[in-house]
């Protein structure tokens, strides 16, 4: 299958989840005004092109919009739960100062992040065993170096319980 | 041992009867409702295990002990759970939390506030900058207009006092008769040829 679009790599799921901007639960809206022509314009127009998808990636029930050339200067402009408002100027700036700034405002920071993926490791344990679809393994026959599912490998005869009857019945005689 | 049960208050049948079995729901197995029973075990009378009566009692004294020790215990396990959950969400611990991440919160508006002053000093300055060298070019502009103007007229005085020179030299209803007569007396010739340096040549190779 061919590659589409000028960048593809923005659609492959590895550059998605290297995304690290997650919002805070209050933030609900993002739009940003861009300009497509302009020197002061570029840092915004790169961070649309190659940081939008990775925060909509990771923030999917985030409303984002973009709107261009309506105004002459670009800004960012986030809507919180309470009707907040938080206007962030772009104007003249690069694209990784952009998202470092976006981060640190409205973003979970590193130690929340860790504390929720621990909390969510703590949900699914290992050890537990049931239906494929919510644990890891339905028996303990499918651990490796476990006696398998006679299902799907026949026990060597000496394990079988009539040899072993027979051997039992044999000797008794 | 009789005596001494007939003195507890509890009923003797409750005592002497084995602890109730794990309820299992008849379960028919691979066989239907009409399948005949198996040839082996057609003479089987199932008879239940036999029950030792003082062994029994003594047992399930100990059983409800027993199992009454560990409900205690698990309900109490229990219980610190969800008071730990209730005060993670809806308690002191919840409210401390939230008041904390709204001063975070503050700060961090505060500083994308100085951010974009920042910006903003940044912005005027260039704008005043951008609107004075309009300004220098406008002026500029204006003054070459200005020039190519005056040049324009005086272009234009030039050859109309060209033309008023010339106008004394036409050929008017007045002086008609006397330039008819001056042009026949004074015939010209213009049979000359003229080299690349100017000089004038009279005389001619060819004449008819």
């Amino acid at each position: 299958m061919p590659m589409k679009g000028r960048f593809p790599i923005r659609r492959t799921l590895e550059f998605l989840q290297k995304g690290e901007t997650v919002f805070k639960k209050s933030v609900q809206i993002m739009t940003v005004n861009y300009n497509t022509h302009g020197d002061l314009s570029e840092g915004a127009r790169k961070f649309v092109f190659f940081n939008i998808p990775q925060i909509q990636y990771k923030n999917p029930w985030v409303q984002i919009m973009m709107f261009k050339n309506m105004t002459p200067s670009p800004f960012l402009r986030f809507y919180l739960d309470d009707g907040e408002q938080v206007l962030v100027d772009v104007e003249g700036k690069d694209y990784k100062e952009i998202t470092n700034h976006v981060k640190m405002i409205l973003g979970k920071s590193d130690k929340v992040l860790e504390a929720e993926a621990l909390a969510k490791m703590e949900l699914s344990n290992p050890a537990n065993f049931g239906p494929k679809k919510y644990f890891l393994r339905e028996c303990f026959s499918e651990v490796e170096g476990q006696v398998p599912h006679p299902g799907f490998v026949p026990l060597p005869k000496e394990m079988t319980g009539k040899y072993r009857a027979k051997l039992a019945a044999g000797s008794d005689e | 041992m009789l005596r001494a049960l007939s003195r507890s208050p509890a009923p003797v049948v409750s005592l002497l009867s084995p602890r109730a079995a794990v309820l299992v729901e008849t379960v028919r197995g691979r066989k239907s409702r009409t399948d005949p029973k198996a040839k082996s075990k057609l003479g089987r009378i199932k008879t239940p295990p036999p029950v030792d009566p003082g062994e029994m009692v003594v047992l399930k004294q100990r059983y409800t002990e027993y199992s009454l020790i560990l409900r205690a215990l698990r309900l109490e396990f229990k219980e610190q759970m969800l008071r730990k959950k209730y005060e993670e969400e809806v308690g002191s611990v919840a409210e401390e939390r939230a008041k904390r991440e709204e001063e975070e919160h503050r700060s961090l508006m505060a500083l994308n506030d100085a951010e974009n002053l920042r910006m903003r000093e940044i912005r005027e300055q260039r704008m005043q900058q951008e609107a004075e060298a309009a300004e220098l070019k406008k002026r500029d502009a204006d003054i070459l207009r200005q020039q190519e103007l005056e040049n324009y007229i005086k272009e234009k005085e030039r050859h109309i006092l060209l033309l008023q020179e010339e106008a004394k030299d036409f050929i008017t209803p007045e002086n008609l008769d006397q330039r008819i007569e001056e042009a026949l007396d004074n015939p010209k010739n213009y049979n000359f040829a003229i080299d690349k340096e100017g000089r004038v040549v009279k005389r001619t190779a060819f004449q008819r």
